[in-house]
């Protein structure tokens, strides 16, 4: 009997539990428990458990950011090496750093996430712009939106989804928000006062002080990004693939028109600086085997037959959450419900991970607290402000 | 009762529809929202356009992608609260017992031990208590929280009873002891009877008091096990992690409310006069 | 047992001279034995987790990092107390308290004086109604507040965009000021049903001859309220109003489902709750929460000692 810790979906983790359990005539039985909704929370939650060495735990779905913590003081079962072989054939690169620590593979790549940059057609050809030819800027999307009198879909809410934002348009715009994630705590260095941290807040500041979110924006998670898309004042988007199939479930039971759905373009995260390739957000879960587990064998078994590229093939058209193996993508039913199976691959491909720290939560919140409202981000003083608020906080200097 | 003039009545009417808005808007809210489609969450009306059980599938139908976390806390909700209630009443009934009717030194500090458990701030039990029931592997069970909740329930308890417990007519027992009875079989056969009733709204105020609890759900609990509704209801989500659960909380918070609501209709009268007494007799 | 036509415990024990000590002492005897249970429970739910928190906060220990827990002294509560967010969430907290009990303490006078005086076909009625917000869980009446503020599902902003400074571009949760209405709204809403019990059990303590008699000799109603009721009833406000105050000092679930603290709305419970449950930092999350409990004890002196409030009242002519 195995325990697996999942983060809540539509179903899907627990269908493929099911199925693996079928798969393994009785040797072992994979049973989920549901963690909560929010990443921080879930990161929470396991580290509770772990820390109490708690043998329930088996299987976890871990968001990619929070593995170090797990990984550093042992939490995480060593991956055999013949299990790191056959887990690492065939996965995106931003799915393999995510899974690793200290060079070493510490869990195994199940799915891969990324943002692509999304728009209603019709607004993109009335301001000019072809996403879909060639790739857009910040600068091109907020301008084009400002013109058609639109909102800009962006996450502004103070929460994970806004690190996410922060480490995309600074690893956009060729910077790093740690410079040397492996560090221990006090000697952690940011990347934020140099001029890719000051790209980033200059269109953060400039997204919220030129009120180009609509005022929903400082509370405006990757849901409530997806309605103003949807809505009348809808023109470009970044957010996950999730987007797609929930726009589809609205058009079939009735909410929106197939027009909708037919304007719902996508393209590849906007660039920062014209010309150098974006640095696409990358989210996903891995799977790590509870060290304190009595089975921890039959749970890399186990976690083996989770991460079949069949099962992440099934994974993505089921539940919109993409594969980290490149094999899924070939698979019919991918490419018929995401039609922009492809350009998910692409974008997976340049996927930029957040920092890979124990202290994550941190430096993620320490972010959250200095950069929210957008409106009040300012290119001169907020990266000054969060490198010295995080830096004290990591030295017990300050609350966070 | 004198005859009301139509200015009163008229008065009394409009006082009555004020009251009336004021405690129940927020629950038709609420229960608006539990029957909008999801997709149709965003069209700033109050009653749903279209009006559907969709969110009440989810989290009761077999198969609704809240069902078990719903269920479950439901359950466990009912259960460590019930226990908890129980316990807290009991070991109230004998202390109240003895602050009513007994003199005794150190009585004065019981009540005051009381008073003073009450205004804890809970925040400041949680972290301590979340470390050693880790320890000892308390952590994420029911005994886990119903230890916490006497926290809760004990006091307000004891200072309830004691006031029920002064206006008992205790001649009754004093009689049953001239009759050759011990105190404690007094107590049993002439005062229990008398006492039922708040005993019984006691428990009720204690019950409404446990489950209304959500630091230490959300704190000293992590699955299914023992996770009650309050916390439970932060872990819900929409049909992917990124989509607001607005509906299916909204069709969970109405089902919990349901039994509180009876449970006030059915004895308003009760708990009026257990709340008013444990507070200004006490 | 020449007594037994004594209701009174202590004065029956006045008249036993004779058997008094044998007497009380089997008496107390009893009283710890049935009080005993109740008293450890407390004592074990609530001052063993304080002196650990006081233990705990000694140290420099991050639950994921068990092996460099380190004795620091006081150095924790340096760092609180140094912190500006500390005051702030202190600060918030503080005004919160202040604004629903002051509104909380009006309103539940007013629900107060309906419930005491409703004629008797409506008192049912009103009472049910009065006392549903108050079985209702906080949780449940935080996301219901929040529902309907939203600015994307709520409906208020259509139904006041004609307010001043309302527009269905107003988002309420988007700024410290607005954020904090709602929360307070919602926490009002909750708990002025208890606060109006409670001053319910002053009104109806009130004299009705005083009234009556204060009535008869022309005073009109505002002069009858504030000469006679009032003063009457300070004991049960003074009560009412503690009780409401260190209730809400301790507020953590509204803020919790509505913000959770940003803009500004942080509160003490909720930073309490992030440093030691969710950033795990078991050391400086306990000197918050011993910070909080000293908070508390310091309003219950004041109120005590500088206001007079007679907590214990009953106590003392108890049985």
């Amino acid at each position: 009997m195995l325990t697996w810790y999942i983060n809540p979906d539509d179903g899907g983790q627990a269908e493929i539990a099911k199925q693996c359990t079928e798969a393994a005539n009785g040797e072992y039985v994979i049973e989920v428990s549901v963690l909560p909704r929010d990443a921080s929370a879930q990161r929470e939650q396991l580290a509770r458990r772990l820390a109490a060495k708690d043998s329930s735990i088996d299987i976890m779905s871990l968001d990619p950011p929070f593995v170090p913590e797990m990984a550093e003081p042992g939490f995480l079962a060593p991956v055999p090496d013949d299990v790191a072989q056959r887990v690492t054939e065939n996965v995106v690169a931003g799915a393999l750093a995510g899974a690793t620590w200290d060079d070493k593979l510490v869990s195994v790549p199940f799915w891969a996430n990324t943002q692509l940059l999304w728009y209603r057609k019709s607004v993109a050809a009335a301001a000019g712009l072809d996403p879909a030819k060639a790739p857009v800027t910040w600068d091109q999307i907020m301008t084009a939106s400002q013109d058609q009198d639109k909102y800009l879909a962006v996450q502004g809410t103070k929460a994970e989804s806004l690190t996410v934002w922060i480490n995309a348009l600074v690893a956009s715009a060729g910077g790093s928000i740690l410079e040397n994630p492996e560090a221990p705590a006090d000697e952690l260095t940011l990347g934020l006062e140099s001029p890719a941290g000051e790209a980033a807040a200059t269109i953060i500041g400039t997204i919220g002080k030129e009120n180009l979110g609509g005022p929903a924006l400082p509370t405006e998670d990757e849901g409530a990004s997806l309605s103003i898309f949807q809505g009348d004042k809808g023109s470009f988007m970044v957010n996950w693939p999730f987007v797609w199939s929930a726009t589809k479930a609205g058009v079939e039971d009735g909410t929106f028109e197939q027009a909708l759905l037919d304007d719902v373009g996508w393209a590849l995260y906007p660039q920062v600086t014209e010309g150098q390739p974006s640095a696409p957000p990358y989210g996903g879960i891995n799977l790590g085997i509870g060290a304190f587990s009595n089975y921890v064998d039959l749970s890399y078994k186990a976690a083996e037959c989770i991460v079949t590229p069949e099962h992440q093939a099934q994974y993505f058209a089921t539940n919109g959450n993409p594969p980290s193996n490149t094999e899924a993508y070939d698979d019919p039913a991918v490419t018929e419900a995401f039609p922009m199976a492809d350009v998910i691959r692409e974008s997976l491909e340049l996927a930029v991970p957040r920092p890979q720290t124990p202290y994550y939560n941190e430096v993620s919140t320490g972010l959250q607290q200095t950069w929210h409202p957008p409106s009040a981000v300012d290119p001169a003083t907020t990266p000054t402000e969060s490198t010295d608020l995080i830096t004290a906080v990591l030295r017990g200097e300050q609350l966070l | 009762m004198k005859q009301l003039s139509t200015r009163a009545k008229i008065a009394w009417a409009l006082i009555t529809i004020f009251v009336l808005a004021y405690a129940l808007f927020p629950i038709v809210s609420i229960f608006a929202t539990s029957f909008k489609l999801p997709s149709q969450l965003n069209l700033g009306l109050f009653w749903p356009k279209t009006w559907t059980t969709v969110n009440y599938e989810e989290i009761l139908a077999p198969g609704g992608s809240a069902q078990t976390l719903f269920l479950s806390s439901l359950r466990n909700s009912i259960g460590i609260s019930l226990i908890a209630t129980a316990i807290a009443v009991v070991l109230a009934t004998l202390a109240a017992y003895a602050i009513a009717r007994l003199d005794f030194p150190g009585k004065r500090m019981v009540l005051l031990t009381a008073l003073g458990v009450s205004i804890f701030p809970v925040i400041s039990i949680v972290t301590p208590l979340f470390n050693l029931w880790r320890n000892i592997g308390l952590y994420d069970t029911w005994l886990g929280l119903i230890i916490p909740y006497l926290s809760l329930t004990l006091p307000i308890s004891i200072w309830t009873l004691a006031a029920f417990f002064r206006q008992i007519p205790w001649e009754l027992e004093q009689a049953a002891q001239v009759d050759g009875a011990t105190t404690w079989q007094a107590f049993r056969k002439a005062i229990v009877p008398l006492a039922a009733p708040g005993v019984f709204t006691t428990a009720l105020i204690a019950f409404f008091i446990a489950w209304n609890d959500f630091v230490y759900g959300i704190s000293l609990t992590s699955t299914d096990r023992a996770r009650p509704v309050p916390a439970a209801l932060a872990f819900f989500t929409g049909a992917s992690q990124f989509e607001e659960p607005t509906g299916s909380i909204s069709a969970a918070a109405i089902i919990v409310t349901i039994p509180v609501v009876i449970l006030v209709l059915l004895f308003q009268r009760q708990i009026v006069s257990g709340l008013t007494q444990g507070a200004v007799k006490g | 047992m020449t007594t037994v036509a004594d209701k009174r415990p202590d004065l029956r024990d006045a008249a036993a001279k004779a058997g008094r000590s044998d007497r009380a002492r089997s008496e107390a005897r009893l009283g710890w034995l049935l009080a005993g249970p109740a008293f450890i429970v407390m004592l074990a739910v609530t001052l063993y987790p304080i002196l650990q928190a006081f233990y705990d906060s000694l140290f420099n220990f991050r639950l994921t990092a068990p092996d460099d827990r380190s004795f620091t002294g006081l150095n924790n509560y340096a760092v609180v107390l140094s912190d500006p967010l500390f005051w702030q969430a202190l600060g918030v907290t503080v005004f919160i308290t202040v604004v629903t009990v002051v509104i909380e303490l009006l309103l539940g006078f007013a629900l107060a004086l309906v419930m005491h005086r409703a004629i008797t076909q409506l008192r049912g009625l009103l009472r049910t109604a009065i006392l549903v917000p108050y079985g209702i869980i906080t949780v449940v009446s935080a996301f219901a507040w929040f529902y309907a503020f939203d600015i994307n599902s709520g409906y208020v902003n259509h139904w006041f965009a004609w307010v001043p400074g309302i527009s269905t571009d107003l988002n309420w949760f988007a700024q410290q000021g607005t954020s904090l209405f709602v929360i307070i709204m919602s926490e009002i809403w909750k708990t002025t049903p208890f606060i109006s019990l409670l001053l319910l059990a002053g009104l109806s303590q009130v004299p009705t001859e005083l009234e009556e008699a204060a009535e008869v000799d022309g005073a009109t109603w505002w002069q009858r309220l504030t000469r006679v009721v009032l003063p009457n009833m300070k004991a049960a406000i003074m009560v009412a109003v503690l009780f409401r105050a260190l209730d809400a000092f301790r507020i953590f679930d509204n803020v919790f489902i509505m913000t959770n603290g940003a803009n500004g709305t942080e509160v003490l419970s909720l930073l309490a709750y992030r440093t030691s449950i969710g950033r795990l930092e078991i050391g400086l999350g306990s000197a918050i929460s011993v910070l909080l409990f000293l908070c508390v004890i310091l309003i219950c002196w004041v109120a005590v000692k500088l206001f007079k409030v007679d907590l214990a009242g009953g106590a003392r002519g108890a049985g």
